[in-house]
């Protein structure tokens, strides 16, 4: 055979070495291996800690919108929708076509039964077509309070859940393991991996033995953790900080003196040596409730330590009251943050004492539900059973003006936003990072191993 | 019966890129980047501007304020400079102008901030020892655009064509006039015309489907003679009518696809619920009628054969003369697609790889005696590259990617250039 030469391939063998890694397309198949914490005794989304095992809870449940990675709202089973009379009204027209898992078709009707057992102050009505949710005051981010896992649309029957969701349950041994199994006429397309089993109720450390023995393939990684679980050389992929940590008191200043007592202790915490040795910067200082990157404006309330102004409104109060500093006791990092917080309230001239029982004051961290702003805000005053902060109006002056009247109340001190993290092993691919800590398990895929 | 759903209220289509075909190549990159800079340069601040500096005005009223401004976001420092002159201007036909410190009545310290979707200006406004004031004003945030490299022995060269929050499974641009664009899309073929030198939609066809649509969708257009194009989709064939208004329909089939224009008559029959061919082809390579399930293939002439490359599911590049099936260790990724170029061997191909910043990035090859050589450096996507599939005229090749940063899809127009 005659050859043909090119006098360019003299100078290309230069260029080979830039050949790195192949972009593959997405394989099918394949069963993902995770473990978690939470250990849910239900897997229905409508419950008191759902925050906690939403990611599971969106493998098995559409809802009728979601939001995209800056929290703006992205037909799901609704495609379109629509307010009337000034966002009292709206309506959600729904997608065709939609099933669950055993072929009964998803209708207005089921929808509608859905969202009032999961808002029983809703007035939801359905249609030929859609769904009609009346509120009693003007509720602007509704598209995104849906998104919520909440508010997923469920069928419930005789003790039964089904959901609309990628994935099927296929085992569920309640709080310790749940087995799903792709859908193959999933309405956004089969999920990429056949199966998904999730070990429950397991701590960080056992997370971590099952990762290093490769039994598991995606773990939860305590935020002090992070940094050095990738040092080591695993894949970690970190959230933006989206937990909250704070200080929760029971209840408002009962007197001038317990205002000031507050003032104090907030003016007392050092949040900076709390984020970078104690926790290892796995998260950012906080001064507000809401993290700086999702508002704007979180950089306006301080975060810095006045141990000076601590002590001199401390001095302004006549006698100081004991109080006692509530942890979770299984949580072992919290003691070391609520030793630490102890310490910096002494040194303002502040007694605190720690206790696992009754407690004036209580060390809590809550995952932020959203990233849309205002409905994050709604859902933490609604965790920390604060009444609901007046925001009707869909501006930020209002957002801000909510939440600085909640800081104002004195009846939580914001101390960090905490980064979600999690260890990947390498064979798991296409792992979306977002910004909250969301699993984008349809998504996923496993590397087949090359000859 | 028409549709009595209202509009949508979310994901307006924005169209980004408007161009006309008719420039040649090289007078578009020029005029891509002149439309980029220019929409850096004069992002306009004056709504944001006025609304802030009445909220600031309301505050202190006419008179001398000390004004700060201090950026806390990603915009640069023109911008800011920007920003500071019109905010004075518009304080100053409100009454309130700038002073230092020691002789204004008011502070107004202003922050240039930014969230999830919008740049965020907050004032907080000191007035004699009461408290602050708070005041703020939003406006959307601009998206990063995309870069591009170019290095020798061969270039290739990206012309954006397209781009869209839905996802583009491919894009073809009939010759002739007018001048036309088809996009495929997962739910629609729409159809662009050039008006005043920009593509404005002309007709969406719509694409009936029984059945859900795998995940990684990928579909092609291919432009037909008789016809103006087919679209082959997962268990779908759609073929366009020939005559105005166009219409398109649609049937499940399973015929296979043509992995090449002509004068290679190869065609492989796709998985109708994932998203690989399944080997079969048709009617094969002289006596090669089956392979491994791949992702896609190319073809490169050579004297008396033709020489197939397919990247397979397996992740291996097998190499196939119509004699024997040569499986490598070359380190491609699963797109390919080749092109004639008349550069060097006449043919290249272009195949995908991870770059070494965020996304994938095409490369140029050529092969001699069965081993690849790279001949043009690696161009990047700024995301992953969902689609590649060569021009009905096989001088260039439509490549699609999702942009880590945006989640939008962008097609371009690869093509390449010879060296001195």
């Amino acid at each position: 055979m005659k050859r043909r030469g090119s006098p360019l391939l003299a100078v290309a063998s230069l260029l080979v070495a830039a050949v790195a890694v192949a972009a593959t397309r997405p394989h099918y198949g394949g069963t993902l291996h995770l473990s978690m914490r939470a250990a849910p005794a239900s897997l229905d989304p409508n419950q008191p800690d759902w925050t906690t095992s939403r990611n599971v809870f969106s493998l098995i449940f559409d809802t009728l919108v979601t939001l995209d990675d800056q929290g703006r709202p992205l037909p799901s089973l609704a495609t379109t929708w629509q307010a009337e009379s000034g966002n009292l009204r709206w309506k959600f027209f729904l997608r065709r076509g939609i099933t669950f898992p055993e072929g009964r078709p998803l209708t207005p009707d089921i929808v509608a039964v859905s969202l009032r057992a999961a808002n029983p102050s809703w007035k939801v009505f359905s249609t030929d077509d859609a769904v009609i949710i009346e509120r009693d005051s003007p509720a602007p981010d509704l598209p995104a309070e849906l998104a919520l896992l909440r508010n997923a649309i469920a069928e419930r029957d005789a003790g039964k859940i089904a959901g609309t969701g990628p994935f099927v349950i296929a085992q569920w041994d309640p709080g310790r393991k749940l087995v799903l199994a792709a859908r193959d006429d999933y309405w956004a397309g089969r999920p990429f991996l056949d199966s998904i089993e999730i070990e429950m109720g397991r701590n960080f450390r056992e997370q971590m033995v099952s990762f290093d023995l490769g039994k598991t393939q995606v773990i939860e990684v305590a935020p002090e953790q992070a940094r050095r679980v990738a040092t080591a050389g695993d894949r970690v992929e970190t959230s933006a900080p989206i937990e909250l940590l704070a200080l929760v008191f029971s209840g408002d200043p009962r007197s001038a003196a317990d205002s000031k007592q507050r003032d104090a202790l907030s003016l007392s915490i050092d949040r900076r040596l709390l984020n970078s040795v104690v926790l290892q910067n796995g998260g950012e200082p906080a001064g507000g409730l809401l993290p700086n990157w999702m508002t704007g404006y979180g950089f306006l309330f301080p975060v810095d330590v006045n141990l000076t102004r601590a002590q001199q409104v401390r001095a302004e109060i006549p006698e100081t009251t004991v109080w006692n500093l509530g942890f979770d006791a299984n949580d072992p990092i919290e003691r070391v943050l609520a030793e630490r917080i102890v310490l910096n309230a002494r040194d303002a001239g502040l007694r605190l004492q720690l206790a696992t029982g009754p407690a004036d004051v209580r060390l809590v961290r809550v995952p932020l539900a959203s990233l849309d702003a205002r409905v994050a805000l709604a859902q933490l005053t609604a965790t920390l059973g604060f009444p609901p902060a007046k925001n009707d109006a869909n501006s930020l002056d209002d957002l801000y003006a909510a939440e600085n009247a909640l800081l104002k109340s004195q009846r939580v001190i914001p101390l960090l936003h905490l980064r979600a993290a999690c260890a990947v092993s390498k064979s798991v691919k296409n792992w979306t990072r977002v910004r909250d800590e969301a699993w984008r398990l349809p998504d996923v895929w496993l590397a087949a191993e090359r000859p | 019966m028409p549709d009595r759903r209202p509009k949508p209220v979310y994901n307006a289509r924005i169209q980004e890129i408007r161009l006309p075909r008719a420039y040649s190549f090289r007078a578009l990159c020029c005029l891509l980047l002149m439309v980029s800079a220019t929409a850096v340069s004069a992002t306009d601040w004056r709504a944001p501007n006025a609304q802030l500096a009445a909220k600031i005005a309301a505050v202190t009223g006419p008179g001398a304020v000390a004004l700060v401004i201090t950026n806390r976001s990603s915009l640069n420092q023109a911008d800011v400079d920007d920003i500071r002159r019109g905010l004075c201007t518009e304080l100053a036909a409100l009454g309130v102008h700038s002073a230092a410190a020691d002789q204004a009545a008011a502070t107004a310290q202003v922050f240039l901030s930014e969230n999830l979707r919008d740049y965020v200006w907050i004032a907080e406004i000191h007035v004699g020892d009461n408290e602050p004031s708070v005041a703020m004003v939003t406006t959307p945030r601009a998206e990063p655009a995309a870069g591009e490299h170019a290095a020798a022995p061969m270039t290739i060269h990206k012309a954006p064509l397209w781009t869209d929050e839905n996802r583009i499974l491919d894009v073809a641009l009939p010759t002739g006039s007018p001048q036309i664009m088809i996009v495929l899309e997962p739910e629609n073929a729409v159809l662009y015309v050039v008006q005043n030198g920009h593509w404005q939609a002309q007709q969406t066809l719509v694409i009936a489907h029984a059945h859900p649509w795998p995940r990684d969708l990928r579909g092609r257009l291919v432009l037909r003679k008789d016809r103006l194009f087919d679209a082959y989709l997962p268990g779908v064939l759609c073929s366009s009518t020939t005559s105005a208004p166009l219409a398109l329909r649609c049937l499940e089939s399973d015929d296979p696809w043509p992995l090449a224009t002509e004068p290679f008559p190869l065609s492989a029959f796709f998985s109708p619920a994932r998203n690989f061919f399944t080997g079969a082809l048709s009617p094969g390579i002289q006596k090669q009628t089956a392979i491994a399930p791949f992702y896609s293939a190319a073809p490169l002439p050579r004297d008396k054969y033709t020489l197939w490359i397919f990247s397979g599911a397996d992740g291996q590049i097998h190499l196939l003369d119509g004699m024997t099936d040569q499986a490598t260790k070359w380190t491609w990724g699963s797109d390919i697609a080749s092109l004639r170029s008349g550069c060097g061997l006449g043919w290249q191909v272009l195949a995908t790889s991870r770059g070494d910043g965020v996304g994938d990035t095409v490369q140029a090859f050529e092969i001699a005696d069965r081993q690849p050589a790279a001949l043009s450096a690696p161009v990047e996507f700024g995301g992953s590259i969902t689609s590649l599939w060569t021009d009905s005229d096989s001088t260039s090749v439509i490549a699609v990617a999702q942009l880590s940063e945006t989640g939008r899809y962008e097609a371009s127009r690869l093509s390449i250039t010879c060296s001195r």
